[in-house]
């Protein structure tokens, strides 16, 4: 069992160096080695520093990471940062060298205490691992530089460069670059950084979950900032001032990438494989018209207009990616013909088969029982018969079920009510989702679980049995159980009932005998890095997947990703994963072999380990407060086939301002192995 | 600055050092200490851009708060309680004034910026005399590459003033910081030598001496020289500026931050100096001998050479066989006198200038629908509004402070700008709708947006309703045209107009803008009313409009045109029949009562030996009118030519008796901007050698051809009460502090006049001249005055002609290739330029170099001519 042998992480300190008889048990959320195989020996970061080995050399260590700091991220725009880590790494170098005196190290608390001005927080937080070495290791750094030999060194150093919001967004966005960028008014440079992990900008823009905005430091001092309108700001700007797309894909190459589904990962993956000049072609089962996968089937066009998605597909088809409609996979090609089509394959057919729901009659096809959400959606976006009548009842709790309801008016539906087993405030779906249906007059019935669906001498449905739920103790995802309390059975008169309450993939296209693994949650196996911590488990994912995968299948040359890979999860999710498949599709076309780098696997340590911490004090005055983006307010916008965007987005006054409010919360993280 | 936009105008009421102020939210801490006269100490704070908060030294504790904040860019929080000194924040700021200058040279003995340097001051200020830190040197390189500007990056403190005035006020983006760390630097973006605009708005932001001028370097020591308020005298946008000179002689021209114009400038306004220091200025008067030698005359000489050849005229063909041609170089003061020389003491109205050219016939028509000529506001307004319109303009290229303004407006103010020229120019990046029309088209192309704005509904139905008489008239011209029709001939889709119809008229407040493209269209009447039928339909000429503005490529022709420099009018726009009587009797004159002849009609009246005198005052007639070679006729057949200018221009060298006049730097008086703002400045300095004043020579000449002993004696001040009292136009009192005059306000309030018009069909296309070739202005030079200039020459030397990709290639030319340009009636040729700016079949020359005598193929005041080009 690795053992802590000094740490300050968390401002605690922790120093095992010296201790007689049983040491302080401490244990931080990092992997025993950092790839599976070296020993992770020291981490160094914004917060500290861990020792795990005592022969790690600490002067040498710190004076590296002050040096990465000031010469590799070090923006060089305030005085503290630019200068004070300039001298801080000429000091801690003069240390090494043997050119500082003794006198010199009483200088970093002293430039430490002035870096607390920075204008934002990289220097200043790579201030903090820094003084704790020089104050907790000081008699090695006196005695290096009272040493003249020759050190050689020994020590192999990683770093990552991330931020709090940067580490959440599942496809690494570099959130405090883009934001600033529009804080100087540079809204196409923004989009530029903003196209280097996320290609689908204009969607991810209005629709994500903003994961990052909960790990937002600004949040410690007042509210988040807008981080995902911002996003939308930038992606808009392009398209209203007529800006041509900048990318230039790279010569051409020979080696052809297949990939499955034009949904968020596909495109991802394409774009990204596409820069780098290979020619990809995605294989779309539906018709022309309708690419984006779940984004296009999934997000009513009141939340996600059509044009402007349809426009990023198009500036991925300009970049030479040719999507072929019409042909899904396994029916009009098999994946062995498009295995042999290809070079690679990649697999991002996404999650689209509707869960059943486990009520009394949902198998007897009765009329007005719908097939599920997703297939609702689906049709009406397509403009084909839905099968919905005028009072519609959806079941489930999340942004699907709430998309149904609300499309369900917007399709003519006189009532739209929607079912859910547990209270409002534990509904999976965003809050602004819910409160979105709430204002377009959608009933809801909360605590209530359906338990049989009644229909007349026609087989059509008249209405759903239901039971009330009482909330009993926490299950494993902690929020109470809901359970049935006997003799609340009512009925709720509908003449359509949607089940909405989740999807998996289809993965029925795939041969049993290609050697492709499929997990029992009917998710593809992709390979990984094995990561275990010192008690020897697995490190995973908050899906419950091996944390660093680097998403090839057990079928060489078939690589898979996205919610069929993840499981059904969120579109930056999806373009996070498909991004990292196109650089591992890449790694295996060029040089024959599946890996992840050390960057790749930083990434996941970091958010195993979390940047964002919510008890952190950050002193700042609050004056500034989050902008909102308007909407559109009333039952009008919900009114018959009214699919006008609800969401305005920001002007770019207000995110100019917006962007001012950020922190830019950079820090360095450093591992010795 | 509100934060959401739905906040509504509240305040805030804080401390700061124990003093209560209340200022609107949004305000940030630095400004309302300021408002308590507390001035915080700041090194990168610039008001005119977005906020930095790179020095750090405009830290200041908030009660309750455990770090400093910067003033510079936090905003104030109603009940803060805020401190500005302390021992603590003196320590911060003095500690970072010593990491500061960790590795800055100490090269201030041989830096342009001593004596103004904000770091030299600060360091004093704050009395930073040591320094307890080091570091290893990381050298960056000085980039003495750069055409006008060196870039010293040792000294640079970062505190990216240059980068944000380059990106936010020019929209150059020139330049950026580069690199990381202690390497960072202020770079080009591409990292090759300058190519921008060269406006040195970044020298002029920069703090320190990392960014100085190249032609100033070593000129001198800051404090050594004279500084002298003016007024710019190349564009018509009038910016304050600043005249550096010493021993007689402008070395820089720099301009405040509190200044009208915010302390930015164009390359003309800041490097065109150096054409008033030409070696081609005029420093003697010139008498033509009777071997066609120009020789060097004594004033007295050349002038009484003048007045006895023009009295001898006058006594054999009468005043009207004297003509004369103004300019919009001249002040007000000297226009008013030299129209006064003519028609009072010559006793012709024979008066007219290169305004005829477009923008004279273009106020006359505005006047006739608008009842006033020029802009409706001072261009400040344009910042206000929720959409700019601008047709038929190169907006830098014409008048680079519009453009700045524009610039605001769109990126600041969320202003849609809607951009309609034949070609693409460096304000489109900023542009939500380009509509790039056929050369020629222009009135099609307006006629097309009027038609969409009507067709979407969107025009100002309240100002129409409440303002406006004949709108029918508007809409029976754009019933009479169909979209098919417009499209087929302009080139721009209905798609494409009505897009751009609703980015017009989205929220109310419109500018329009009109430029050169317009008012010297082939079908100038009908672009002209059609522009300004927009102007009306769009409200943007009612009270709540953003205004119309129409521009100019020189500075004073609005006020050349006000004091009477044309046929028509008497000063302040009188008619003969109204107002002759009152000139006469104040001028103790007989002015003709007939309006005289025209440019067009001089030139005829030339060539029929009806005019056998011309007096020409600040214009180069030979480069500026159409027809080279009939021009070149006309004027040597002239009895008496007389040309009054700075440079021995070609048309100089023709003359009779040559006069050197003075600069705007070595005059005084007054400038009238498109805008109608009436700006009053003094001379920086003496005149050069024996070069005078205008005024002075046009009442010494008054004085000799008919001696009136009231113009002799008369001040300035005098001639300023007789210029307001006679025009009605200019009051004496000017908001402006410092002035004298200013123009009466315009009359907004009236009726606006819709009036029909009807595009003439394009001239047929000519298979053996498939090219249409514009002439038109660039960025860094203005009219042919900067050709003189050393500085402007260094970065735009010579004339090229433009074309596009796909036609450089179907012709087998490419940049730098020779390309003879042929019209109907002559050739020339020039060095071809490649550019994705242009369309097909559009050429483009600029207008301003002397040498490339383009008007040897022009027939016409339009700036468009059909040619064939062909590699030479």
């Amino acid at each position: 069992m690795a053992q802590v042998v000094f740490s300050t992480w968390g401002r605690e300190v922790v120093d095992n160096r010296n201790v007689s008889g049983e040491p302080q048990a401490v244990s931080f959320k990092l992997p025993v080695a950092f790839d599976g195989e070296r020993p992770l020996r020291a981490f160094m970061g914004w917060d500290g520093i861990i020792l795990f080995d005592k022969d790690v050399d600490v002067p040498a260590m710190t004076a590296e990471y002050m040096k990465r700091v000031q010469t590799l991220y070090c923006c060089g725009k305030c005085t503290p940062g630019k200068k004070g880590t300039k001298v801080l790494t000429d000091l801690l170098q003069g240390v090494l060298a043997g050119t500082a005196k003794e006198a010199d190290l009483d200088k970093v608390a002293d430039l430490t205490d002035l870096l607390l001005n920075c204008k934002c927080t990289l220097c200043q937080s790579a201030t903090v691992p820094v003084l704790d070495a020089v104050r907790h290791y000081r008699a090695d750094f006196v005695a290096r530089l009272n040493d003249r030999r020759e050190h050689t060194a020994a020590d192999e150093y990683i770093h990552k460069i991330t931020a709090p919001c940067m580490d959440k967004c599942p496809s690494h966005i570099d959130i405090p670059h883009y934001i600033e960028a529009i804080k100087n008014y540079q809204f196409a440079e923004s989009l530029t950084t903003i196209r280097e992990s996320m290609p689908l900008p204009s969607v991810c823009g209005r629709v994500c979950p903003h994961p990052c905005e909960t790990a937002c430091r600004r949040k410690n001092v007042d509210d988040s900032i807008n981080i995902m309108v911002l996003k939308r700001t930038a992606s808009d700007y392009e398209w209203q001032h007529k800006i041509t797309p900048p990318m230039q894909p790279k010569p051409r190459k020979s080696k052809s990438i297949g990939i499955v589904g034009a949904g968020p990962a596909g495109l991802a993956a394409a774009y990204y494989l596409a820069l780098e000049g290979y020619p990809c072609t995605i294989y779309e089962a539906l018709p022309e018209g309708f690419g984006g996968g779940m984004i296009a089937v999934g997000i009513p066009a009141y939340r996600m207009p059509r044009n402007l998605l349809q426009r990023d597909i198009d500036i991925i088809q300009a970049m030479g990616v040719e999507i072929v409609y019409d042909c899904r996979v396994g029916k009009d090609i098999s994946l062995p013909d498009l295995k042999k089509k290809h070079d690679a394959v990649f697999l991002a057919p996404g999650a689209h088969r509707s869960k059943p729901m486990g009520v009394e009659g949902e198998d007897k096809g009765y009329k007005g029982f719908l097939p599920g959400g997703i297939d609702f959606l689906r049709e009406a976006y397509m403009g084909r018969p839905t099968g919905m009548g005028k009072k519609v009842c959806v079941v489930g709790g999340g942004n699907t079920a709430i998309d149904c309801v609300r499309v369900a008016l917007r399709e003519g539906a006189e009532e739209s009510v929607l079912v859910y087993r547990r209270s409002r405030k534990e509904m999976p779906a965003d809050v602004w989702e819910v409160d979105g249906a709430d204002e377009e007059g959608v009933k809801f019935e909360f605590q209530v679980l359906p338990t049989k669906i009644i229909v007349n001498d026609k087989n059509e449905v008249t209405g759903v049995e239901c039971v009330r739920m009482a909330l009993g103790e926490p299950d494993a995802s902690g929020r109470r159980r809901p359970e049935p309390m006997p003799g609340s059975e009512f009925i709720i008169e509908c003449d359509t009932v949607i089940p909405a309450i989740g999807q998996d993939p289809d993965l029925g296209f795939i041969p049993p005998d290609m050697g492709i693994d499929i997990t029992k949650w009917n998710t593809v196996v992709t390979k990984y890095v094995p990561l275990k911590d010192a008690a020897g488990k697995d490190l995973k994912d908050g899906m419950g997947n091996m944390l660093s995968r680097s998403l090839i299948t057990d079928c060489d040359g078939v690589f898979a990703g996205g919610d069929a890979e993840i499981g059904p999860l969120t579109v930056v999710a999806c373009v996070g994963n498909a991004h990292r498949a196109a650089t591992v599709i890449q790694r295996w076309l060029e040089e024959g072999k599946v890996y992840l780098s050390s960057d790749d696997i930083f990434d996941d340590l970091l958010t195993y380990l979390g940047v964002y911490d919510k008890n952190e004090k950050v002193a700042w005055l609050d004056s500034a407060s989050r902008a909102n983006q308007k909407e559109v307010h009333g039952k009008q916008r919900a009114s018959l086939k009214n699919y006008n965007e609800v969401e305005l987005g920001f002007s770019d006054s207000t995110a100019q301002a917006e962007a001012d409010r950020c922190l830019r919360c950079y820090r360095m993280a450093m591992v010795t192995v | 600055m509100a934060h959401t936009e739905s906040s509504e105008n509240t305040t805030a009421t804080l401390t700061i050092d124990g003093r209560q102020v209340t200022v609107p939210e949004g305000t940030t801490i630095l400004a309302a200490a300021a408002e308590l006269g507390i001035k915080i100490p700041t090194l990168c704070w610039l008001e005119k851009v977005s906020t930095t908060g790179a020095c750090r030294i405009c830290v200041v504790e908030v009660e309750g708060v455990d770090r400093p904040m910067t003033a510079c860019n936090t905003p104030v929080k109603a009940g803060i309680n805020v401190t500005t000194t302390s021992p603590r924040l003196e320590q911060i700021r003095r500690k970072t004034m010593e990491l500061l200058l960790v590795n800055h040279p100490l090269d201030c003995p041989v830096c342009d910026a001593a004596g103004e340097c904000d770091l030299q001051d600060t360091c004093y200020g704050l009395h930073v005399d040591r320094n307890e830190y080091g570091a290893d040197l990381e050298a960056t390189p000085i980039r003495y590459d750069w055409p006008l500007i060196e870039n010293c990056t040792t000294r640079c403190i970062m505190c990216e003033k240059c980068a944000k005035v380059c990106h936010e006020i020019v929209g150059a983006d020139a330049i950026e910081v580069k690199n990381r760390g202690e390497c960072a630097i202020i770079d080009t973006t591409d990292g090759k030598p300058l190519d921008c605009d060269f406006c040195g708005n970044c020298v002029n932001a920069c703090p320190t001496g990392t960014l100085i001028s190249k032609p100033f370097k070593f000129r001198g020591r800051p404090w050594t020289f004279t500084v002298t308020p003016g007024i710019c005298a190349f564009c018509s946008s009038g910016c304050q500026i600043e005249y550096h000179s010493r021993d007689g002689r402008i070395e820089r021209v720099t301009s405040s931050d509190v200044g009208f114009n915010r302390g930015n400038l164009c390359i003309n306004g800041r490097f065109g100096y150096s054409a008033f220091n030409s070696s081609g200025r005029l420093t003697t008067p010139l008498l033509k001998h009777s071997d066609d030698t120009q020789q060097k005359a004594g004033w007295g000489q050349a002038l009484s050479a003048v007045a006895l050849k023009l009295k001898e005229i006058l006594t054999a063909s009468g005043p009207n066989s004297v003509a004369g041609i103004g300019s919009g170089r001249l002040t007000n003061e000297e226009s008013y006198l030299f129209q006064k020389f003519l028609r009072g003491a010559v006793g012709t109205n024979n008066i007219d200038s290169e305004a005829r050219l477009g923008y004279f016939p273009a106020q006359v028509i505005q006047h006739e629908m608008l009842g006033y000529s020029g802009a409706t506001y001072a261009m400040d307004a344009i910042e206000q509004a929720s959409a700019v319109v601008v047709i038929g303009a190169d907006l830098k290229g014409e008048s680079a402070g519009f453009a700045y303004r524009v610039i605001q407006a769109a990126t600041k103010n969320n202003a849609k700008l809607v951009l309609a020229t034949s070609r693409a120019t460096s304000m489109n990046k900023f542009a939500n709708a380009f509509l790039q029309y056929r050369p020629t088209s222009e009135a099609w192309l307006v006629a097309g947006l009027n038609k969409a704005i009507l067709a979407e509904g969107v025009e100002n139905k309240t100002f129409i309703g409440s303002n406006t008489k004949e709108a029918a008239t508007l809409a029976a011209s754009v019933d009479a045209l169909s979209f098919d029709q417009i499209s087929a001939v302009c080139g721009v889709t209905e798609t494409e107009l009505r897009e751009a119809a609703r980015l017009i008229v989205g929220n109310g407040r419109t500018a329009v803008i009109y430029g050169s493209e317009v008012m010297r269209s082939a079908d100038s009447a009908a672009a002209v009313t059609a522009t300004i039928d927009l102007a009306i339909l769009t409200g943007a000429v009612g009270v709540d409009g953003g205004g119309i503005y129409p521009l100019d490529e020189k500075n004073n022709t609005q006020g050349m045109l006000d004091m009477g420099v044309c046929p028509e009018y008497l000063p302040g726009y009188h008619s003969y029949v109204h107002g002759a009587a009152r000139f006469n009797e104040a001028w103790k004159a007989a002015i003709p009562t007939t309006p005289g002849k025209n440019l067009f009609q001089i030139m005829a009246g030339i060539e029929s030996g009806e005019i056998k005198a011309l007096f020409v005052v600040g214009s180069d007639l030979l480069h500026s009118l159409p027809d080279r070679n009939r021009v070149m006729k006309a004027l040597q057949k002239l009895e008496l030519l007389v040309v009054q200018d700075l440079y021995l221009t070609e048309t100089a060298r023709l003359a009779h008796v040559v006069l050197p006049a003075a600069t705007a730097a070595e005059k005084g008086g007054s400038f009238t901007t498109v805008d109608n703002r009436v700006q009053c400045f003094s001379a920086a300095v003496a005149p050069a050698a024996e070069a005078r004043s205008d005024a002075r020579i046009l009442t010494k000449l008054h004085d000799l051809v008919a001696p009136v002993a009231a113009i002799a004696a008369a001040s300035p001040t005098d001639l300023q009460h007789e210029i307001a009292t006679l025009t009605g136009l200019y009051n004496e009192v000017c908001d402006h502090e410092g002035c004298r005059m200013g123009r009466a306000k315009n009359r907004i309030g009236q009726p606006a006049l819709f009036k029909a018009f009807a595009p003439a069909p394009l001239a047929a296309h000519d298979a053996g001249r498939p090219f249409t070739l514009q002439i038109g202005p660039i960025l860094r030079h203005n009219g042919s005055y900067t050709t003189w200039s050393e500085n402007n020459l260094a970065v735009a030397g010579q004339a090229y002609v433009e074309i596009c990709t796909r036609d450089a290639a179907t012709a087998g030319i490419t940049t730098g290739d020779s390309v003879k340009i042929t019209s109907g009636i002559g050739s020339i040729t020039l060095a071809a330029r490649v550019s994705d700016d242009l369309q097909p079949g559009l050429a483009f020359v600029p207008a301003h170099f002397r040498e490339a005598r383009v008007n040897q193929l022009t027939t016409a005041a339009t700036g468009a001519v059909a040619v064939k080009l062909e590699k030479a």
